[in-house]
């Protein structure tokens, strides 16, 4: 009879335990409360661009680059050869792609992400990167990290975020979740 | 004889049995354009389509490459993308239903990857060709 008590409490502190978690839905994992951290950016919604872009790559999420980056990198010209690929898609998509980017962009209104601030501060107003691995913030955070692993076939590129940041996907690039295949966590 | 018989039959049954009525009218289109860029077409060949899958060209980077390269030579089965290490699903319709059923998309990849493959547009009867063969490779 204790122990049925017992059960039933545990049970009854589960259940609690698991509709916080749910209703924790935003978009951000649970495990990061705190929104305001100095290495999140919005995470990626659009399906449209999920399906665009993420098809071949990271969905890299829009903050991480200001809106005249995009605005250069989401032109015709640029996206048939886009990074030695052709990325070309319909000029519908092409809009609505660029729509979404701009508006999520580093440097958008709406945007509140201190790394979004922090990577768009570092760049140069007459500059325009389109990858974000050339912007110098970028640069400075992974400058230590050994070729090797960077060209590694897990990795392939510094462009792989997701293949180190474990939960890149999220948004979250902390130093806490970065593992890197085939040497392990990365204390700077 | 017989086997030229089951060759001739072959790439039609194929195309009935696997895609949807909007790649069907796609397929058809793409038909009428072969005839007439090539007078002597006879239909799409899945041997031809083979061919063009997994034969290497110089592509778009000026560096051999082939559809193999990210796709694999086992089209049920998962790809990556040899750039960004991006993982694919797999190419085949028998295993991945998404796979070659939008027209738009199917339009979309076989567009760049020709450029990426081949540096250029693929032809109508190339892409036709092509299309039997990833719907229907076992």
């Amino acid at each position: 009879m204790k122990n049925l008590k017992i059960l039933l409490v545990a049970s009854i502190l589960g259940a609690i335990a698991i509709s916080y978690a749910v209703a924790d839905d935003d978009g951000y994992s649970k495990n990061y409360k705190n929104k305001n951290s100095k290495y999140q950016v919005s995470p990626v919604k659009n399906s449209l661009y999920k399906e665009e872009c993420a098809s071949c790559h990271f969905g890299y999420q829009a903050g991480l680059l200001p809106k005249r980056s995009w605005e250069k990198l989401m032109e015709p010209k640029e996206l048939e050869n886009h990074f030695g690929d052709d990325a070309s898609v319909d000029e519908k998509t092409r809009l609505t792609l660029l729509s979404y980017l701009t508006k999520n962009a580093a440097d958008s209104k709406g945007n509140r992400s201190r790394l979004s601030k922090k990577l768009d501060s570092k760049i140069s107003r007459y500059s325009t990167p389109i990858a974000i691995s050339e912007t110098r913030y970028f640069k400075r955070e992974h400058d230590e990290i050994p070729r090797r692993l960077i060209v590694q076939e897990d990795v392939k590129s510094i462009a792989n975020c997701v293949a180190c940041h474990t939960t890149a996907q999220k948004g979250y690039y902390g130093e806490r979740d970065i593992k890197i295949p085939n040497y392990g966590r990365w204390d700077d | 004889m017989k086997k030229r018989f089951i060759l001739l039959l072959l790439p039609l049954a194929m195309f009935g049995a696997d895609l949807n009525p909007k790649m069907q009218e796609y397929m058809s289109q793409l038909e009428s354009k072969a005839k007439q860029e090539n007078p002597s077409f006879s239909g799409f060949n899945y041997t031809r389509g083979e061919k063009i899958f997994t034969s290497t060209h110089i592509g778009k980077r000026g560096k051999p490459i082939s559809c193999t390269s990210c796709h694999t030579t086992d089209l049920t089965q998962k790809g990556k993308n040899i750039h960004t290490g991006k993982i694919l699903s797999p190419i085949s319709p028998l295993v991945n239903p998404k796979s070659m059923a939008k027209v738009k998309n199917v339009k979309k990849w076989l567009k760049r990857n020709f450029k990426d493959v081949y540096n250029r547009v693929g032809t109508a009867q190339e892409k036709g060709d092509v299309i039997v063969y990833i719907t229907t490779k076992k």
